[in-house]
C-alpha cells in the first residue's frame, strides 16, 4: 500500500458511508494531479519524502474529513461559550460551598470520621467538578447542533441578571466576609476606575494573615497538645518539622501582612510591591520544600498505639489518590489517607506559589498588575 | 512593520473569508473541477487551499447553488461543477451587495 492510499484510507475511516466513496475519490485525484505538477515541474518521479510533503500540505486527515462534516465543528460555538463559560463558573463555585459545609459537618459535628473528611474536601469536589463539566459540554454539544435555544438565553429579563455573579468568585467572597457589594453603575460612571478593587484584598488579605499569625504564634503551646480529629479520638500531633520552621513560617506570615499594608496603604508601588511578592512565594516555596523533604509531618495516635504521618514524593500517585476512601476506617488507614493527602496538597501548594511569583515577576517587569 | 504581524494575519484572512465563496461562485460560471477552479482562482490572485476548497464546494451543492457531475477526462474521473440557476441567481444579488460595500468603504477609507 503506497503512502497516497494509506492517507486517502485514513481520511475515508473519518467520513461516513454515504459520502466517503464521492469524496475520496475527488481527493484522490487533486491529489494525483498535484504529484503530476511537481514531476512536470522536477522533470522525474517524486520521492516518498516529497509525496508525504503533498500530502501533510493537504492537511492532516482528521482535519480534513472534519471539514466535509455536516454539523458545526466546535463543541459550543462563539454565541453559546459565554453561556457555557458561565455555567462551569457558577456550578464550580457553588459545588464548592456546598463541599465546604459538607466538610464543615462531616469533620466536626462528628458525622463521619477523618478519611471522609478528606474525601468530601479532595475528591468529591474533583469527581464533582469533572462531572459538572462535562454536563455542561454535553448541554452545549446538543444546543449546538439541534440549533435549539433555551427561553432564558433568547427572551433574558433585566431583574434575572444578578444571577450571573454566581459565577465570580469576588461575589462569592464578598458574600462570605460581610464585604459590601459596591454597585456596579459605579465602575462604570468612572472608566479609570480598575475592575477589582485591589484595597478589598488587601483588607480580605490583612484580616487572613492577622488571623493565622495569632493562631501560629500559639501554636507552640497549642499546637503540641495535638488536636483530636473526630469521634473517634484520634489524636493528631505534630512532629519536630513544625517547631524548626516555626521561626520562618512566623516571619514570613508577618512579611506579607506587612505586603498586603503595603498595598493597603501605598497601592501606587506596583513594581516594589510586586518584587516583595515574588520573594515572599520564593521563601514560601523553600520552607515548604524543607518541610516535604523531611517528610514526617504528624503522628496519629490512638489509645496506646500511634503511628507516623509521612509524606513525599512516593505518596504522589493518583491510583492511591482516588482509593483514599476505600481504605481501613482504623488509624494505620487514617494515617495512610492523611499522608497521602497532604502530599498532594503541599506539591500543589508549591505549584501554587511557582505561578504567583511568575505572575508577580511579569507584574515587576512591566509596572502593571 | 509597527503592528503585530500575527494580528495583521488574521485580520487579512478574516477580510478575505466572505469574499471566497463570491470568487467561487463567479468561476463557476462555466465549468470546472476542482483542480483547474483552484488554478484559475490562483491566476486571479485568490490562492485557496485544497482542504477549504472542496468542503466549500460540496457545501455550496447542497445548498442548491452549484451542480456537479462525474465525467471522464485524461483517463481520470473528474467531478465538474458548474452554477446552477439558482447560484446564478445568488451570484448577481452577492455581487451587487459587493460592489455596494465596496462603494461604501472607498467612501471612508
Amino acid at each position: 500500500m503506497d503512502l497516497l492510499e494509506h492517507y486517502l484510507g485514513a481520511v475515508a475511516a473519518q467520513l461516513d458511508k454515504d459520502q466517503r466513496e464521492d469524496i475520496i475519490a475527488e481527493l484522490q485525484d487533486t491529489l494525483l494531479n498535484q504529484f503530476e505538477e511537481k514531476e512536470a515541474t522536477l522533470g522525474r518521479s517524486l520521492t516518498d519524502d516529497e509525496r508525504e510533503a503533498i500530502l501533510r500540505e493537504m492537511g492532516h486527515p482528521l482535519v480534513v474529513a472534519a471539514r466535509y462534516g455536516k454539523g458545526p465543528q466546535h463543541l459550543a460555538g462563539p454565541d453559546l461559550f459565554p453561556w457555557w463559560l458561565f455555567a462551569v463558573k457558577a456550578g464550580l463555585l457553588i459545588i464548592l460551598a456546598l463541599h465546604l459545609v459538607d466538610v464543615f459537618f462531616t469533620m466536626f459535628a462528628g458525622l463521619g470520621g477523618f478519611q471522609d473528611a478528606m474525601r468530601h474536601l479532595f475528591i468529591i469536589p474533583f469527581e464533582g467538578g469533572l462531572v459538572w463539566i462535562g454536563i455542561a459540554t454535553v448541554a452545549a454539544y446538543v444546543i449546538e447542533r439541534t440549533g435549539w435555544r433555551p427561553g432564558f438565553m433568547t427572551e433574558w429579563r433585566v431583574k434575572d441578571l444578578p444571577v450571573l455573579k454566581l459565577s465570580d468568585p469576588e461575589a462569592w467572597r464578598a458574600a462570605m466576609t460581610g464585604e459590601k457589594e459596591k454597585p456596579a453603575a459605579a465602575a462604570w460612571a468612572a472608566p479609570k476606575a480598575p475592575a477589582r478593587w485591589p484595597a478589598g484584598e488587601a483588607i480580605f488579605g490583612i484580616i487572613v494573615l492577622g488571623v493565622f499569625i495569632a493562631w501560629w504564634g500559639g501554636f507552640q503551646r497549642s499546637g503540641m497538645e495535638g488536636v483530636t480529629l473526630s469521634r473517634t479520638g484520634e489524636l493528631l500531633t505534630v512532629a519536630p518539622v513544625w517547631a524548626a520552621n516555626f521561626v520562618p513560617i512566623l516571619l514570613l506570615a508577618i512579611g506579607q501582612l506587612w505586603i498586603e499594608l503595603l498595598r493597603l496603604m501605598r497601592p501606587q508601588w506596583v513594581r516594589f510591591i510586586a518584587g516583595l511578592q515574588v520573594i515572599a512565594a520564593g521563601v514560601g516555596i523553600a520552607i515548604l520544600w524543607t518541610i516535604f523533604e523531611v517528610g514526617h509531618w504528624f503522628t496519629l495516635s490512638q489509645d496506646a498505639s500511634s503511628i507516623r504521618v509521612y509524606g513525599g514524593w512516593s505518596q504522589l500517585d493518583f491510583e492511591r489518590l482516588w482509593t483514599v476512601g476505600d481504605r481501613a476506617q482504623d488509624i494505620v488507614g487514617n494515617a495512610g489517607a492523611v499522608s497521602l493527602i497532604l502530599s498532594w496538597v503541599f506539591v500543589g501548594a508549591m505549584l501554587s506559589l511557582g505561578f504567583s511569583m511568575l505572575r508577580h515577576l511579569l507584574t515587576a517587569i512591566r509596572g502593571k498588575g | 512593520m509597527s503592528f503585530d504581524a500575527d494580528l495583521f494575519e488574521s485580520m487579512r484572512l478574516e477580510l478575505r473569508r466572505g469574499s471566497l465563496v463570491l470568487a467561487v461562485l463567479a468561476r463557476l460560471r462555466e465549468e470546472r473541477y476542482g483542480y483547474t477552479l483552484r488554478q484559475a482562482l490562483a491566476g486571479d490572485g485568490i490562492e485557496m487551499e485544497e482542504s477549504t476548497l472542496y468542503p466549500l464546494l460540496r457545501r455550496l451543492e447542497t445548498q442548491g447553488l452549484l451542480t456537479s457531475e462525474w465525467r471522464e477526462e485524461e483517463k481520470r474521473r473528474k467531478r465538474f461543477y458548474q452554477l446552477s440557476p439558482m447560484g446564478t441567481e445568488m451570484l448577481a444579488a452577492l455581487a451587487t451587495e459587493w460592489r455596494g460595500i465596496n462603494a461604501s468603504l472607498d467612501k471612508i477609507i
